[in-house]
């Protein structure tokens, strides 16, 4: 499980949903647009489609790991910004996988069989609206708020980042 | 009338139930499984070059990306009037074939296992692919993420992404293989196949080898009497990747055989106003209901109606555990709905053989990679066996090709009438009248929907997430009495 050393010291920030359905893919379109602005510290940055399992793989080896998802909660309002640590954790639309397993029980399950999981794993969810109808674009809502998202997600990440650093 | 919720099978609130009424002397009355619809699909696609439907199809769904990806590539060859020259259809069925092992593993081990290996009424905090670790302990939970893992290189290397592939073009492949390459992939196959090999025998040991489970397969109140349906070759062997769909009655003699771009005149399509998923049915037959029995037109799309509906596998072990398979349960076909975790057992133990077969074929490094297209049909066909069953996509198109109508049945829709009648079943023969409904009995019901494996992504579009289940027991006037929780 040893399977990149290099990742040792990395920071990862992995944005996971479907930009083919509407809101859903807040996640992976934030890491592509703040894989563009500068961070003090090299980043790594990924997208995914999907959690479980997967995820532990994806994750295995890197110092921390900052997931960035999107969320639907009982009257949440569109565009809040939400900040998780697993011990607090909320289920997101992605992180979990049917088909394998939970978020939790997958960091868990790594952790039995000796995958390297991060010291540290943050999540970012975005309160979004529409996730059943096929598009690849934002509903009108979410996409007007989206640069206030995109500036309050850049935000928290250099804090988490800097948080991270002086540890 | 008194009313069960489950509620909801995926995280999102109201997302997906079942809903199971009792009467009023605390009988099981009826069952609707509900799940919701993405929309706009057909729309999205419409008005695109048919070629981009290939890669959009994979994110319907990243649970059997692939699936979609073959059946596309095929419809689309279909629409281009082209065949792909050995070597790429080849290339196609490697990828396909690690892409089965990588899901068959996910499904044995995360949602098969626990049920048998820790137990059906165990609690839910440890039914899970933890809990199975627990029980078989660590180093067969890694060899388990690492077989599952290494499945899904392969199919990063054939198919350039591991989810989002794009290894099929108009024709053909796009890239090719080395000699360096395929030796990797013998490596990796020959780990497979023994892998798959263990996985049979713990299956046997823990589930074969306890009269209790072998009991609850066979006579617990999981058995429905339909017909079966899956691709054969022309050997009538089982195949994922090509060949005729066949559909053999409740006894199991065959009703048809046809070519898959036929299938609008074997199957059609029931809409019930409860349901946003369709209901497929047998047209030749007519619908029925959800009843079963050789009148019905209700038809089972899966691992195991697969196998029923073929006359073997083509590869060497596969074949034995396959005649194994139905000299215990007492010949073919086989109804019981949680044969299907063995007969997906030998699938991938056929998948691993089969994987090493064609990384063993001189053609599979071969660099005639595409066909040159011929005149646009402007209508394809493709299908293919995905993990959960028949999978067919149905494309037409202008005469530049672009596209004006799509049409998907996908393997979970074909099984929608059988998943509900299993469902049903089960609650009838679980639920005691005057009893609470324990977690264990809850889990009992949902191991019959587990076992078909269902993936709302596609067929209903909804999206895969954590089981939360939430069970209530209300009287006849709403009141509830009962909540039980899990997830």
């Amino acid at each position: 499980m040893d399977r990149c050393k290099d990742r040792e010291n990395q920071i990862l920030i992995m944005g996971i949903g479907n930009e083919h359905l509407t809101d859903d893919g807040i996640g992976p379109k934030l890491v592509g647009d703040l894989q563009r602005k500068s961070y003090p510290i090299p980043l790594k940055f990924q997208t995914a489609f999907l959690g479980g399992l997967e995820i532990v793989e994806m994750i295995d080896g890197y110092k921390k790991v900052i997931f960035i998802d999107a969320i639907r909660t009982k009257d949440g309002i569109p565009g809040s910004i939400y900040h998780f640590s697993p011990s607090d954790f909320k289920e997101t639309l992605h992180l979990s996988n049917l088909h394998d397993a939970s978020f939790l029980l997958a960091l868990q399950l790594g952790k039995k069989i000796g995958v390297k999981i991060p010291e540290d794993i943050d999540i970012i969810a975005i309160e979004i609206i529409e996730d059943l109808y096929f598009s690849t674009s934002l509903t009108r809502e979410l996409e007007d708020k989206y640069p206030q998202i995109l500036e309050d997600v850049d935000k928290l990440l250099t804090e988490l980042i800097a948080c991270k650093s002086e540890t | 009338m008194k009313q069960i919720t489950i509620d909801p099978i995926t995280r999102l609130e109201g997302h997906g139930k079942i809903e199971i009424f009792l009467n009023d002397d605390g009988d099981v009355n009826n069952v609707y499984f509900q799940v919701p619809e993405l929309r706009g699909f057909e729309k999205f696609c419409e008005g695109r070059p048919v070629e981009e439907l290939s890669s959009i199809v994979t994110k319907i769904c990243g649970v059997c990306p692939g699936c979609h990806h073959m059946a596309s590539g095929k419809a689309i060859d279909a629409v281009f009037g082209v065949e792909p020259p050995p070597t790429a259809k080849k290339l196609r069925e490697l990828f396909y074939m690690a892409h089965f092992v990588h899901s068959h593993i996910a499904h044995f081990y995360a949602l098969a296992a626990p049920d048998f290996v820790v137990g059906p009424t165990a609690p839910a905090a440890e039914r899970n692919l933890l809990g199975v670790i627990n029980k078989v302990g660590v180093e067969i939970g890694k060899e388990v993420i690492k077989q599952r893992r290494i499945a899904q290189e392969i199919q990063a290397l054939l198919g350039g992404h591991q989810t989002h592939v794009v290894m099929n073009i108009p024709g053909g492949v796009k890239k090719g293989l080395t000699e360096e390459q395929r030796d990797d992939i013998v490596k990796k196959a020959e780990g497979f196949i023994e892998f798959g090999k263990f996985s049979m025998k713990l299956f046997q040991d823990v589930v074969l080898g306890n009269k209790d489970y072998v009991d609850i397969i066979l006579n617990g109140p999981y058995s429905l009497k339909l017909h079966s349906m899956g691709l054969v070759d022309e050997n009538n062997k089982v195949n994922f990747y090509d060949g005729k769909v066949r559909v053999v009655d409740t006894e199991g003699k065959e009703l048809y055989k046809y070519s898959p771009r036929d299938y609008m005149e074997y199957v059609e399509e029931r809409v019930e106003p409860w349901s946003y998923l369709k209901f497929p049915y047998l047209k030749k037959i007519g619908w029925k209901g959800f009843i079963d029995g050789q009148d019905s037109g209700v038809y089972q799309a899966t691992p195991l109606s697969r196998l029923n509906a073929a006359d073997g596998m083509t590869t060497p072990i596969a074949q034995k555990e396959y005649e194994a398979m139905y000299k215990i349960l007492g010949g073919k076909p086989v109804h019981a709905t949680l044969a299907m975790h063995w007969a997906r057992l030998v699938e991938l133990i056929y998948s691993a053989e089969h994987c090493l077969e064609l990384a063993q074929d001189p053609d599979i490094t071969g660099t005639e990679l595409r066909a040159p297209l011929g005149k646009i049909v402007g209508e394809g066909v493709g299908t293919v066996e995905a993990q959960r069953g028949t999978l067919t996509h149905h494309y037409w198109t202008d005469s530049k090709g672009m596209v004006t109508k799509v049409n998907l049945i996908v393997g979970t829709t074909n099984n929608n009438a059988a998943i509900c009648m299993s469902i049903k079943k089960a609650a009838q023969g679980l639920i005691k009248k005057n009893m609470p409904v324990t977690e264990g009995t809850q889990n009992m019901i949902e191991m019959a929907f587990r076992a078909y494996d269902p993936c709302f992504s596609c067929a209903t579009h909804s999206l895969p997430g954590q089981m939360r289940m939430v069970l209530n027991v209300r009287n006849q006037e709403g009141e509830l009495l009962q909540t039980t929780r899990r997830g």
